[in-house]
């Protein structure tokens, strides 16, 4: 029923207007606001900080049901860096004061958050960050670069990671509260990629930048931790409009498959297109057994299982392109047109082995881990 | 769901391991050895709750969910042992148990369950096709009788059955012919050789005027839902079938390639060798949450059940070709050598395909599922 909810107010609300935004490689503001409206944003936040208090398997289920119902790849991703990145981040380690100043905001879509964590040398190898907070007094100083930052040209309020004793790996990293518009804090332009085309993704800038003390997130040195928890978010929530776009191709090409002729008969009636449908649907299921077991020990309570973890990661990165892939073959020539969102689907979809960890970094987790 | 198996399950996963593990060394289990084997293991499984799970009274086991890991753990020792006692069991036993009627199911369910009775289930044609299932295995009235023609192909267990339920038709509908051992008129052909599955007996069987008791006939039925159930209940056991072949592939190359050494250091070391283990351990990991999955539709949605099963079966037992090649090439000549289980694995993993609901007709009815065709 809740499911159901979130797909006929996206379909209604998000998805007559995604193709356009995608085309244009544009934020949408107005579905931004409108999630927002329906309590997505802030979805597990408690009520008195203007969510809904729902648990982790639920919140699953909404990003799922926006990828049924059709929402682009860039909007879902900019949904997670917002919600989970940054807002989590603030909410699970904050201050009481942080948690109020901040939450009620974000969980509205008032203000749109990001996280600042890779740099141009430091991906997934995050302890080479150059980052560097220095403190002064009662301020912070923070210097460096970040890259590939998911609403980075939009938000308000920035996660940022850097490191206050550079001395140190993992130990030394710390993370921090950053306004829009403070001074020596600036965003890039938005980076043209090949997929997710509505989230605007650039590099953050930080020059001398101010902020007071009160801004550190938890203690000095807690940041690498912080990054780790969103992790859970990060192999839950955020692929779950994976596993709903399997959903929503199935039906897509369902459809299509039933109306398009051709040799005098519908194309669903020949085997090969049958098989590409199975394979949609195979995939689907396979992932979201795998994204809702991440969610499910996360409601239970239970540290991440790391190699779980980067299990469902590696999985639902690897293998979501056949079934985009497969969708848009199905849909022929018309599959290949943006007016049929087949292909904006394919390249969202090329993002998911790459953003948040690359496969090839799973594959080292899981081999060092098993 | 519930991703979680019980404190009783893990238990239960652990005594059977043991249980698999003392019987591996007292016989050569891919061997039937005239069927004294499974019946050796038959026999052993009897005083755990194995045989019950999805047929019985299994105590606090969650019946097929609880098979599902099970089957893993029988699978991984013996893919053989499996085959045989689940086509008898599962297979045999809940057509006695769903379609039978009390007589027939007193006589025949406590033997199984007891793991006294070796039963196989008759299904091929060689006139089956996708569109339908023209079933020519007849039976016809006479008497208080019921006289059986026809053959059919690939039976598991039919030269060490003592029953083999023979599904055909009779007055032009669907029904069970229970054929007892030694039953004038049935002749069951030699034992087939085949790639794998080295263990298992499968060969034709012929049915030439052979008399049955009308009691020991199981409809006909006005629909074909004994065919659909055969067949989702085969899908089931060659789903366990594929987890015990990847369990055993997958865990053989991982302590392979921690122990073996190249250049110096353990093979798992080089990133060849280590993303190969994380990407079989994916797909093996992913399996088991499938099968999980598929068990409890089966249980919890039965309407969605068919179309999740093959979609459980197809992604298993690809997955399970696939493991098991990698484990080969990660072990190299060591796991090329016969008997080695990734080895064995290779060879059964392609049955598993092939078996049941065929990988590629499989594909076909998922995707009319999907389009809304049933």
């Amino acid at each position: 029923m809740f499911k159901k909810e979130i797909i006929n107010f996206a379909k209604k609300e998000i998805v007559p207007r995604v193709q356009e935004h995608d085309l244009k490689k544009q934020f949408d503001y107005e579905s931004f606001r409108k999630l927002g409206e329906f309590g997505i944003l802030g979805l597990h936040f408690p009520e008195e900080l203007g969510g809904s208090d729902a648990d982790v398997i639920t919140t699953v289920m909404a990003g799922e049901a926006l990828g049924e119902a059709g929402v682009d790849g860039g909007l879902t991703l900019a949904y997670g860096a917002h919600t989970f990145l940054c807002a989590d981040t603030i909410y699970s380690h904050g201050t009481e004061e942080q948690r109020k100043k901040y939450i009620p905001k974000l969980a509205s879509g008032e203000w749109i958050g990001c996280m600042g964590l890779t740099e141009p040398d430091a991906g997934s190898d995050v302890a080479s960050m150059k980052s560097t907070a220095e403190k002064k007094g009662d301020k912070y100083i923070l210097n460096g670069q970040k890259i590939f930052i998911t609403n980075g040209p939009i938000a308000d309020v920035s996660v940022i990671y850097a490191k206050t004793d550079p001395e140190q790996q993992h130990a030394g990293i710390s993370a921090f509260i950053v306004e829009k518009d403070t001074p020596g804090f600036k965003s890039g332009p938005n980076l043209i990629k090949m997929g997710v085309s509505t989230s605007q993704t650039s590099e953050l800038f930080m020059d001398n930048c101010e902020i007071p003390a009160e801004n550190l997130l938890g203690k000095e040195g807690e940041g690498f931790n912080m990054s780790m928890q969103t992790v859970e978010w990060d192999r839950s929530a955020l692929l779950a409009p994976f596993v709903g776009a399997s959903t929503y191709m199935l039906k897509r090409c369902a459809d299509y498959a039933k109306k398009r002729e051709q040799f005098g008969r519908p194309i669903g009636k020949f085997q090969a297109m049958k098989h590409r449908l199975a394979d949609i649907r195979i995939f689907g299921e396979a992932a979201r057994a795998l994204v809702y077991r991440i969610a499910y020990c996360k409601d239970q309570g239970r540290p991440l299982n790391h190699l779980e973890a980067a299990v469902a990661k590696l999985f639902v990165g690897d293998w979501s392109m056949a079934p985009a892939n497969d969708a848009m073959i199905l849909h022929g020539g018309y599959g290949y047109c943006h007016e049929y969102d087949m292909e904006r689907i394919m390249r969202d979809s090329r993002l998911a082995p790459i953003g948040g960890g690359t496969s090839d970094i799973q594959k080292m987790i899981i081999s060092k881990l098993m | 769901m519930n991703y979680d198996f019980s404190e009783k399950e893990f238990t239960f996963f652990t005594d059977l391991h043991n249980l698999m593990e003392t019987l591996s060394k007292e016989a050569d289990l891919e061997n039937d050895n005239g069927g004294d084997n499974v019946m050796l293991a038959l026999n052993k499984l009897a005083g755990t709750p194995y045989l019950k799970l999805a047929l019985g009274e299994d105590g606090e086991l969650n019946g097929l969910l609880t098979l599902m890991g099970a089957m893993e753990v029988v699978g991984a020792f013996s893919p053989s042992m499996l085959l045989a006692i689940e086509m008898s069991t599962r297979v045999f036993g809940r057509i006695v148990s769903s379609f039978g009627d009390d007589a027939l199911k007193e006589r025949l369910l406590p033997p199984i369950l007891e793991g006294r009775l070796l039963g196989s289930v008759a299904v091929s044609e060689a006139s089956m096709n996708v569109v339908n299932e023209p079933l020519k295995t007849e039976g016809k009235t006479d008497g208080d009788k019921v006289v059986l023609n026809g053959r059919k192909q690939y039976v598991v267990n039919a030269p060490l059955a003592d029953w083999i339920a023979v599904i055909g038709v009779m007055d032009e509908k669907p029904a069970v012919f229970m054929v007892e051992k030694g039953t004038s008129g049935l002749f069951i052909e030699d034992k087939m050789p085949m790639l794998g599955y080295d263990g298992v007996a499968v060969s034709g069987i012929r049915l030439d005027n052979c008399a049955i008791d009308s009691s020991n006939v199981m409809g006909p039925f006005d629909k074909p839902t004994i065919i659909d159930s055969v067949k989702m209940w085969e899908n089931q056991v060659l789903i366990g079938a594929g987890l015990g072949l990847m369990k055993a592939a997958f865990e053989s190359a991982r302590d392979y390639a921690k122990a073996h050494k190249s250049g110096g250091k353990p093979i798992i070391a080089y990133q060849e060798v280590g993303f190969k283990l994380a990407e079989m351990l994916t797909l093996f990991q992913t399996s088991q949450l499938f099968s999980y999955r598929a068990a409890w539709a089966a249980d919890d949605n039965p309407k969605d059940a068919d179309s999740f099963t093959l979609s459980a079966k197809v992604f298993i037992t690809e997955s399970a070709e696939k493991v098991a090649g990698c484990a080969l090439q990660i072990m190299g000549g060591f796991g090329y050598r016969e008997g080695n289980s990734a080895e064995r694995a290779f060879r059964c993993s392609k049955y598993l395909q092939i078996a049941g609901t065929s990988t590629e007709i499989s594909r076909v009815k998922i995707g009319d599922a999907a389009m809304g065709i049933r």
